[in-house]
């Protein structure tokens, strides 16, 4: 026979106001099973927590019901309260009497029969609980960080300065991420290079950090404190322990393509550097377009290398390594407006830029020099548009949302442009102008005084006309049709997630927002955290946000990694699926539809009607259950049991609901 | 038929002697004109028993579940048996290499009293064994006479209290005899939900409420794995129209997912209804 106690707690007002407790408390001391039931003005307080502990001891109680707030607002209270006490801290039910009962309803009557049920429910199902011990699980202290860019690069030196091992997995060539093409960063308008590229290098030397470039995440196993992930590094056909990045080899490649970390707008050789300030800082060959790797001709740049680094024979190499927390920083891809906006022109024009193109072209190390001139032709424009929230805020060509960096860069390029241009003249079609943040509003002022010519409106059609490219839009505050013939237009597209993301974020079980925006646990309070514990986020792969926003929020990540890491063991929770071998049939239902890849199928003995046989049952790896409960109600023959939400306690709670 | 059946003896024969297989699964005669009945046996003259025609109205796929244990076992397979083989292989109840399967052409069985096609076999849509290790005789490539799901387009346009009442009078007919569970192919649980008492999925009440619980959690249970052998329904004593039932459940899976029909060969992907992509139609969401 089990001895419940029921604690039923006045929470102030805010219980006692729409539900009669001591009412509540009466009918629980009918119910089977219940030895005490009593009321509190506030149970989660230090005097409420003594009077539960007390009433434990004295009636010999050994489960526990407790009618008070949400289960997220103070189980773990609860838990921790019994810890001190003989009872298990599993043997408890919480009956939410606040956020689902007092709360949702104003008649008292109504409010206290509510109560009543679910006191009811939580006694019949605390009834069937059996006592659950955690295990401890082992960390292995070394991190991994999915992505190069800023965000990427600060978790890791964050990391890794505080004693622990940091891989980092950058995609490109070379770290940097989309920060590193930006010519200067508002409001300060310091020069982004000279703050990401010393980044770079510390990253790059930093003793207790590996940089994997040209590498993707390839698969990832294990849990928390123990993810096995396999990486591949891609054939970059040079030896890095010869080379010395002298970079004769990319003098003499006959061999031109499209270089895109310069958006489009000059060529590059097959073997090539990203950058001037790329970190690793050496080449590598684009097979794809390498003659000598497809074609086998050329093979001018092995002859050049002094250190006879270049091997046309190289291979991707694949490895597996172990670490025990990940940071997600995977950063985005600017939308890509061509077939969005056909009224734009859709790419037709090529003085028709996007924002990262004008970057390119005001950054002294672009292919222009840092001269504003248009691709067209190579002139310097005189009038130019710049056209904000392309694709952002716009759900019926683009994305609902608003991509958040864009009305403070809009205003920068406006006013750089300005500031190179003497002569020139910038309209910006705007559809709000948001600058909440440290000195952003008093950046657009500045810009207003240069002389940017902000329309509130957006534009509807982009022609040619001559040489000139013709605007047509409204001023919605004058309501005056604007007409403006432009040399040069700038759309400030909007950020969306980067490719190959939903993939990583399935082989994590972190979940994605219908926008495929990585989703953190809880937007206020766990905002760098996702569902898979062990795994963190930071920076855009979370959502739109700008470069102090990534910064604080790589560290945030950081700190929490750091704080995984400084254990030896963390507490595995018991609250996971149960395998009844004797129901297991071993037919893999469970296995397929597990979120975590938690359940596999293994071969065991068993003695059945007095023969030794072998059969295929499902086991539950505790590590990386999490205890979602998707294959309890998969299996068809209930093999499969959650621990603490067991079928059997689930069912007396109906029972208990649907009796009288 | 007759040379088949005489085919089918001397294979039997032959494999039971050689001791390749250890049992063989077929029909002989019943006690009845036009009536057969499962024949399973380990003896090589009892072989001679075993017969072919157009009554052998029993899907033997289910038999190997309990023979394979003791060894290999041999069994004459059309196409609702070689389905059902391939529901017990991918939900691992047996082993591929414990059973030899013997394909025969099905032509379509007729019903002992009254001489008709069966309903079951006019719903057929593979009348030939979609898997074999030999086949006697030629596929017969019969085509069903019935669209598949006629029936339910046809429930489906009733108006709802009519549709309410379609099923309500259906399973206050029920007896809970279970016989539909046990003669399905996917039914292979080592304990169903119905027996288990400690949970107390199921009341013991034979009551409306109850056998309608029973039915729609069995075609939920049999759901995307249903072979649509209409075993179920044959064998029901109470001619329930349990095959409506499992059909409409995969006709909302072909509309969800895309064309949809499970076990017809070994390397098909997972269940629909078990496995998650990131396409899927989230409509409730």
């Amino acid at each position: 026979m089990s001895r419940i106690g029921v604690f039923i707690c006045y929470c102030g007002s805010n219980i006692a106001g729409t539900v009669d407790v001591e009412k509540v408390a009466e009918v629980a001391r009918t119910l089977p099973n219940v030895v005490h039931a009593e009321t509190n003005k506030y149970t989660c307080s230090d005097p409420g927590q003594a009077g539960v502990k007390a009433a434990i001891e004295k009636y010999n109680i050994d489960r526990v019901v407790m009618g008070t707030c949400s289960p997220r607002m103070h189980e773990l209270t609860w838990r921790k309260l019994l810890a001190d006490t003989p009872v298990n801290p599993y043997m408890l039910e919480v009956a939410n009497l606040r956020e689902q009962c007092s709360w949702v309803h104003k008649d008292k009557e109504v409010g206290t029969a509510k109560a009543i049920d679910l006191i009811k429910m939580a006694v019949a199902k605390v009834d069937k609980l059996s006592p659950l011990k955690s295990t401890q699980i082992p960390v292995t202290k070394r991190a991994l960080v999915v992505g190069g860019g800023i965000a990427g690069m600060q978790a890791a030196l964050d990391i890794a300065d505080a004693g622990y091992q940091v891989t980092v997995v950058e995609r490109e060539t070379s770290l940097g991420g989309k920060m590193v093409m930006l010519d200067k960063t508002f409001p300060t308008m310091d020069c982004s290079a000279c703050i990401c590229t010393p980044k770079m290098s510390e990253v790059g030397s930093h003793p207790n950090i590996t940089v994997k470039s040209y590498a993707e995440v390839e698969s990832v196993e294990g849990y928390v404190g123990n993810f096995d992930v396999t990486i591949r590094e891609k054939a970059k056909y040079i030896d890095y322990n010869l080379c010395t990045g002298c970079g004769a080899c990319t003098t003499k490649c006959p061999t031109k393509v499209i270089n895109n970390f310069e958006q489009g707008m000059s060529a590059r050789p097959a073997i090539y550097k990203m950058f001037a300030q790329a970190v690793p800082a050496k080449p590598v060959i684009d097979a794809e377009h390498c003659r000598k790797i497809q074609e086998n001709k050329c093979g001018a740049c092995a002859k050049i290398c002094p250190t006879g680094a270049i091997h046309y024979d190289d291979e991707d190499k694949v490895t597996t390594e172990r670490y025990g927390a990940i940071v997600l920083t995977t950063g985005y891809q600017l939308i890509d407006w061509k077939p969005l906006y056909p009224e734009y022109g859709g790419g037709k024009y090529p003085d028709v830029i996007t924002g990262l193109q004008f970057e390119r072209l005001v950054n002294a190390s672009g292919p222009t020099e840092g001269h504003i001139l248009r691709p067209s032709d190579g002139k310097e424009p005189k009038n130019v548009v710049i056209i904000k929230c392309v694709g952002s805020r716009d759900p019926h060509k683009g994305v609902a949302y608003c991509s958040r960096a864009c009305c403070m860069y809009g205003a920068k390029h406006a006013h750089q442009f300005l500031d190179k241009v003497p002569d020139g003249r910038c309209f910006v079609f705007y559809m709000d102008v948001r600058t909440p943040g440290k000195g952003y509003d008093e950046f657009y002022m500045n810009t207003l005084q240069d002389g940017a010519q902000y329309l509130r409106g957006r534009v509807s059609k982009i022609y040619k006309e001559g040489d000139r490219l013709v605007c047509l839009g409204e001023d919605t505050l004058t309501s005056a049709q604007i007409r403006i013939e432009a040399d040069m237009v700038v759309l400030e597209t909007a950020m969306v997630p980067a490719e190959g993301v939903d993939k990583l974020g399935s082989m994590l079980g972190v979940t994605r927002d219908k926008d495929l925006w990585l989703t953190e646990a809880h937007a206020k309070l766990r905002p760098v955290e996702t569902n898979t514990a062990g795994v963190f986020l930071a920076g855009v792969a979370q959502g739109p946000k700008d470069i102090p926003d990534t910064v604080c929020q790589a560290g945030a990540a950081a700190s929490k990694v750091i704080g995984l890491l400084n254990h030896d063991h963390l507490e595995s929770n018991p609250q996971i699926s149960r395998v009844n071998e004797a129901l297991c049939q071993g037919d893999g239902a469970c296995v397929n539809i597990c979120p975590y890849h938690a359940i596999t199928l293994v071969q065991k003995q068993f003695r059945e009607n007095s023969q030794k046989i072998t059969r295929t049952v499902a086991s539950v790896n505790p590590g990386l259950c999490q205890g979602c409960g998707a294959c309890t109600v998969t299996c068809r023959a209930g093999a499969m049991d959650l621990l603490g939400y067991t079928n059997e306690s689930l069912m007396r709670e109906v029972d208990a609901l649907c009796q009288w | 038929m007759s040379d088949i059946q005489e085919a089918m003896r001397s294979r039997a024969k032959e494999l039971l002697e050689s001791g390749e297989v250890n049992a063989v699964i077929g029909w002989e005669a019943g006690r009845f004109e036009n009536q057969t009945t499962p024949l399973i046996t380990s003896q090589a003259a009892k072989t001679q028993r075993l017969v072919f025609n157009e009554y052998c109205v029993n899907n033997l796929g289910k038999y190997p579940r309990d023979l394979t244990a003791k060894g290999k076992v041999a069994i004459f397979a059309r196409g609702c048996e070689s389905r059902a083989i391939i529901r017990l292989l991918s939900d691992e109840v047996i082993k591929r290499e414990n059973v030899y399967i013997i394909g025969i052409g099905c032509p379509g069985m007729r019903d002992r009293t009254t001489g008709e096609l069966l309903k079951k076999c006019a719903e057929c849509r593979h009348g030939d064994p979609v898997i074999y290790d030999e086949m006697l005789g030629e596929p017969q490539a019969k085509p069903a006479t019935q669209e598949r799901f006629a029936e339910i387009q046809k429930i489906e346009a009733l108006p709802r209290a009519e549709r309410e009442a379609y099923f309500t009078n259906a399973f206050s007919k029920c007896i809970r005899c279970y016989a539909c569970r046990n003669v399905c192919p996917c039914c292979t649980c080592r304990q169903c939900f119905v027996d288990q008492r400690r949970e107390g999925w199921l009341g013991k009440q034979n009551n409306i409420a109850e056998n309608r619980f029973y039915g729609l959690t069995r075609v939920m249970h049999v759901g995307d794995r249903c072979i649509e052998c209409g075993e179920c329904e044959r064998v029901c004593p109470m001619d329930l129209p349990l095959m409506s039932l499992n059909r409409k459940v995969i006709y909302d899976i072909n509309n969800l997912f895309g064309e949809y029909e499970t076990a017809l060969s070994l390397d098909e992907p997972p269940s629909a209804l078990t496995t998650y992509k990131v396409d899927d139609v989230e409509e409730f969401m």
